[in-house]
């Protein structure tokens, strides 16, 4: 995984402000140089009377990035890579109509040059013909495109035209670079360490903890004179662990610690303590009941709340575009549940949610989802995306759609049919309405006890982004594929307990959410407890799966807890395979 | 049951014209679980038609030696495979009673000795810094070619420990250092050809490769030469005579003889089965033979890339003749057998998370008829002239292609020229021509060997089949055939870039 898209923590928000292909310190940027060198020339491509290019864009995101893990006191990996990733991408045509938004807008067209990886090092020589060779290459691809676009449009009755690219004023920001010094020997010991903490936990059957640290810098130039050179920094702990149950029910918890810095992580002694904590949680899901199925109020904790908001929210605040196609040929397509809600409820009306990523701190902590500028070089400003429940705005990117002709700086994922996909980086939920956690715990009690429910349901924390496996994903979409209900896989609750009015919890495991989309939050009734930012990494897959993708978004919601009345959360009737037939090894005393 | 971690560390640095473009190095341990269930006729490996089954999934195993870390990882993974086999195996009884019996039946798993041996290679060394610094120099030798488009020097290094135990007694740790050099580079004719050009340098140990002048000279090769073929004219189609290289000839025996003589390939029946019925029959001209030696650690001066000592299923390896004086003997086997070979001849082979099938090692071709060099060209102009052509073709370079050899493809073959020329008979010098590609059934090729030169060259590589890249060489003289059948190689509608080159010395 290679993160991207961190903002540089202790710098003020930067205003967008010319400057030259320099950087702050007066030292020349060979890398930005050689971009802006080749960008020229680009203008001039031309293949005998067809158009040129009347867009280019470069981007290079250059990085160093190092991965450990360790299981059980022992590293499993390490790993330090230098990388430059660059991006490449020409429209030809014009603003209201060009090769992007098109079914094969993505394909690349002719024999490729043997290019290899982009140069490492600051020689504007091997740099240029780099870029030389991959725009040549990416010019001739959107003529074709552009072409047989034109040909499918013929033969197809379009609704509402849209242009395909929205106009944006060019910024430069040109911010020093904050790189991190990799410490790969002190990070090794302190996973093999950590990782040792599990071995007290026989139950547990597999487990790894690592570190994902990535320094570098992000580059955007285009032909219309955008010219952005900003750092980026993430630091990502995980620990994760997983046990059988007696029936065989497959079991698994995780911690996830993000900063932008290693640095800004939390210490070792409060790491240890979520490793310690996920073995507890895995000892306690095993001896634990199975649930059953069960309708009926939910109350989410502040974290679990969170948790839920940016899973439905996420990848339902940024409308794409169904890109053209050809006749008879339909394009799997994804849209969002708010499609088409701009100005309706879709929240109790004391809910307001607003999207700002220039704010840097939030009671004291530094705020996960800030950033400067988006990946299409605009700059994002804070925006109200519900208000008094109704929905007000969606994250926008340079891909005009309809409600959002303009780009309100959120393309900060790469996405397909030449677009990018949006995301937003600080989400604040607000309750004009607020009670404390044990109102909100009693007020659950009452509306079971009115529907005569013996118990009712705390979810604590959800399965977002979520550490299964390849096979479990796998398995968990096939089982909801089967099950009707909504067909969008959603995270599953971790950490749920039954409720007693006596006040008694109960832990219970194997529950899953059945139909839980963006229509049910209208079923929120109070909020309360104590609000938590709750951080993660966006990338765009379902349940923000970890590992899904390269590419990833830093974010943070902040929200209190959140009581529904009616969720409906089912226990599938599965069958498991048995457990392994030969015991588990013994691990040996010492170390 | 059998476990088998193949422990491997390695770096590799690449550069462009001075610019490195990849400098990492990386450890890992991968474990391979082998669990059979049935009996040595009949176990969960038994191929069906059109299904091959994989079992193991190279699972990471940790690097520190941390018994309790390991051993969990394992004991899931042993879990995990032994349901899968149990799983197959009951429905391959099932399914086996329904099915005709085929000829006669060879069993799944033969019965070995165990082996017993430990010898670690020499441990891993890399002085990246130097390294670096070296690679960046050699690729900006590149830099005074005008008319090449991409290029690269690498250097991958690599130390692989393959320790293996199973529950018949072997216990096993061997393996071996590899270092590379490739230079490559590339270009882009004006009518749209893509030319590639490619050499390899390999050594055991990185302390044996060669000197800085070897590669530069070779550098400045690779340069002109691709230089030459940018401007070469077009090869026309062509049937007649030709000497193959010795390093092309080893290419052209690997593909189109080879595969074909690997054991799994005889079992199955959607394959050609070109030689499946010739043990004993001559299949090569009497004064060649063909030896597969993973033994041979050198040849021509040069180290070869297909040795070991113990195959994967931990079967020692050994100088297996396959053909002798022409005549078809045996086959590559693995611990499959088929009923004419009944027992493994240490040919087992496989890439992690994969499953063994027999692969080749070290290709070694020997010939009574040999010639000088010279003369061998001079019986290439007389056949010129026999047969009345315009001219002969000289292979001076070519790599590996791929072959066909199932049922219902082509029988054909296609090993792919990099460097050609056009022989003349009457003394001319030899013109480059470009874009050709070698055609032909395999069968009709072998008979076509007319004599071989005196002097063997090594073609090392790596070998894609159905259990994954296995390292291997072919060691060769130069042939003369007296019939080869090229055609064009298909152009695309492509062109060289619209733009000029960006300004050599990078400024604007």
């Amino acid at each position: 995984m290679i993160p991207r898209r961190a903002f540089l923590a202790a710098v003020a928000a930067p205003l967008a402000r010319p400057a030259g292909a320099f950087q702050s310190d007066g030292q020349r940027d060979a890398l930005l140089e050689s971009l802006l060198a080749e960008l020229e020339r680009a203008r001039e491509l031309r293949l005998e009377n067809l158009e040129r290019p009347y867009f280019v864009e470069y981007a290079v995101h250059d990085m160093e990035a190092f991965y450990a893990g360790a299981t059980l006191g022992a590293l499993a990996e390490s790993r330090i890579e230098r990388l430059r990733l660059p991006r490449i991408r020409v429209r030809v045509g014009s603003y209201d109509f060009d090769n992007t938004n098109y079914v094969f807008s993505d394909s690349m067209t002719g024999a490729p040059y043997a290019l290899s990886y982009f140069p490492l090092e600051d020689h504007p020589a091997a740099i240029r013909r780099h870029l030389w060779l991959a725009t040549d290459l990416v010019y001739r691809s959107a003529l074709q495109i552009l072409a047989r676009k034109r040909a499918a449009v013929r033969n197809l009755t379009l609704g509402e035209s849209l242009p395909d690219f929205a106009r944006a004023e060019p910024v430069r920001m040109i911010l020093a670079p904050r790189r991190q010094i990799f410490q790969p020997k002190e990070w090794e010991g302190m996973l093999r360490s950590l990782s040792a903490e599990l071995r007290a936990y026989p139950e547990v059957t597999a487990s790894g903890v690592e570190f994902q640290i990535s320094t570098g810098m992000f580059y955007l130039v285009n032909t219309e004179g955008a010219q952005i050179r900003i750092p980026e920094n993430v630091a990502r702990f995980q620990v994760r662990a997983n046990a059988l149950a007696e029936d065989g029910m497959p079991l698994r918890d995780s911690a996830i610690f993000l900063a932008h810095e290693f640095r800004d992580l939390p210490g070792e002694p409060e790491l240890r303590q979520a490793v310690r904590s996920v073995g507890e949680n895995l000892r306690a899901l095993v001896r634990a009941p199975l649930a059953d199925n069960y309708l009926g109020p939910v109350l989410f904790e502040p974290q679990a709340a969170a948790q839920l908001l940016a899973d439905l929210l996420g990848r339902n605040l940024g409308w794409r575009r169904r890109p053209i196609s050809e006749p008879g040929r339909p394009v799997p397509f994804a849209d969002s549940e708010l499609e088409g809600r701009l100005g309706t409820r879709i929240l109790p009306e004391w809910i307001d949610i607003v999207d700002d990523p220039t704010a840097e701190q939030w009671e004291g902590k530094r705020l996960f989802g800030s950033y400067p500028v988006d990946l299409e070089g605009v700059v994002p400003r804070r925006l109200v995306i519900v208000e008094k429940g109704i929905l007000k705005a969606m994250l926008g990117t340079r891909q005009p759609v309809k409600g959002q002709l303009e780009s309100n700086g959120r393309a900060r994922l790469y996405g397909s049919y030449g677009a990018n996909a949006a995301a937003f980086g600080n989400l604040f939920v607000q309750a004009a309405q607020r009670s404390s956690m044990e109102e909100l715990r009693k007020r659950l009690l009452e509306l079971c006890a009115q529907r005569n429910r013996p118990y009712g349901l705390v979810v604590r924390k959800l399965d977002f982004p979520s550490t299964a496996s390849g096979a479990e994903f796998q398995r968990m979409a096939a089982r909801l594929a089967q099950g009707g209900g909504s067909r969008r896989v959603v995270s599953a609750p971790l950490l749920a307990y039954r409720v007693y009015p006596d006040g008694r919890e109960e832990l219970v495991r194997g529950l899953q959410f059945r139909e839980l989309t963006v229509r049910s939050l209208r079923d929120i009734v109070a909020a309360g407890g104590d609000p938590v930012a709750f951080d993660y990494l966006e990338n765009g897959a379902p349940m923000a799966l970890t590992g899904a993708s390269a590419f990833v978004a830093e974010c943070s919601v902040v929200a209190p807890g959140l009581l529904f009345e009616e969720v409906q959360l089912e226990r599938p009737a599965e069958e498991f395979p048995r457990l392994p037939i030969v015991p588990r090894p013994p691990l040996e005393a010492n170390l | 049951m059998a476990y088998e971690v193949t422990e491997e560390q390695g770096c590799t640095v690449a550069a462009t014209l001075g610019a490195l473009q990849v400098s990492r190095c990386q450890q890992n341990r991968v474990l391979d679980v082998t669990v059979r269930v049935g009996s040595l006729q009949l176990d969960n490996y038994h191929r069906m038609p059109g299904e091959r089954p994989v079992f193991t999934s190279a699972a990471r195993l940790p690097l520190d030696d941390v018994p309790g870390a390991i051993r969990q990882i394992v004991w899931l993974e042993t879990d995990r495979v032994y349901r899968s086999a149990a799983e197959r195996l009951i429905r391959l009884k099932t399914s086996t009673q329904v099915r005709a019996a085929g000829e006669e039946q060879a069993a799944d798993f033969t019965e070995e000795k165990p082996s017993v041996f430990a010898g670690a290679p020499k441990p891993f060394s890399f002085p990246k810094e130097l390294w670096e610094e070296r690679v960046k120099r050699w690729s900006a030798a590149f830099g005074a070619s005008s008319g090449i488009l991409t290029s690269q020097v690498s250097i991958g290094a690599r130390r692989e420990v393959k320790y293996l135990v199973n529950t018949e007694g072997t216990r096993l740790v061997h393996g071996r250092n590899y270092s590379r050099i490739v230079i490559s580079a590339s270009t882009r004719s004006s009518d749209g050809m893509d030319l590639n050009l490619s050499e390899n340098l390999d050594s055991e140990d990185a302390s044996g490769l060669p000197s800085d002048k070897v590669v530069l000279a070779t550098v400045e090769r690779v340069a002109r030469q691709l230089e030459a073929l940018r401007t070469a004219p077009v090869a026309e189609p062509f049937v007649g005579p030709a000497i193959l290289s010795g390093k092309a000839a080893g290419v052209f025996f690997h593909e189109i003889f080879g595969h074909r003589v690997e054991g799994h390939r005889q079992k199955d029946e959607s394959e050609g089965q070109t030689f499946t019925k010739s043990l004993g029959q001559q299949v090569l001209p009497s004064f060649l033979s063909v030896i597969f030696d993973p033994t041979r650690r050198r040849a021509a001066g040069v180290d070869l890339n297909g040795s070991y000592l113990y195959d994967d299923e931990g079967v020692a390896a050994r100088r297996v003749p396959v053909v002798e004086m022409g005549v078809l003997k045996t086959f590559l086997m693995s611990r499959s057998p088929l009923p004419q070979v009944p027992r493994s001849n240490g040919h087992g082979r496989r890439q992690s998370g994969y499953e063994v099938v027999s692969r080749q090692s070290n290709l070694i071709v020997e010939s009574s008829k040999t010639v000088s060099e010279s003369a061998l060209r001079e019986m290439l102009r007389q056949e010129i002239r026999r047969q009345k052509k315009p001219y002969g073709l000289y292979f001076e370079q070519v790599t590996g292609g791929f072959t066909q050899t199932r049922r219902g493809g082509l029988q054909a073959f296609a090993v792919i020229p990099l460097v050609v020329y056009r022989v003349y008979a009457d003394g001319r010098p030899d013109e480059l021509v470009r874009g050709v590609e070698i055609v032909g059934t395999p069968l009709a090729s072998f008979g076509k060997v007319l004599a071989t030169s005196d002097r063997p060259e090594v073609f090392n590589g790596f070998c894609g089949a159905e259990s994954g890249n296995v390292p291997v060489a072919a060691v060769s003289p130069a042939l003369l055939v007296s019939e080869i059948e090229t055609q064009r190689k298909e152009t695309s509608t492509d062109r060289p870039p619209l733009l000029p080159p960006p300004p050599a010395g990078g400024g604007s």
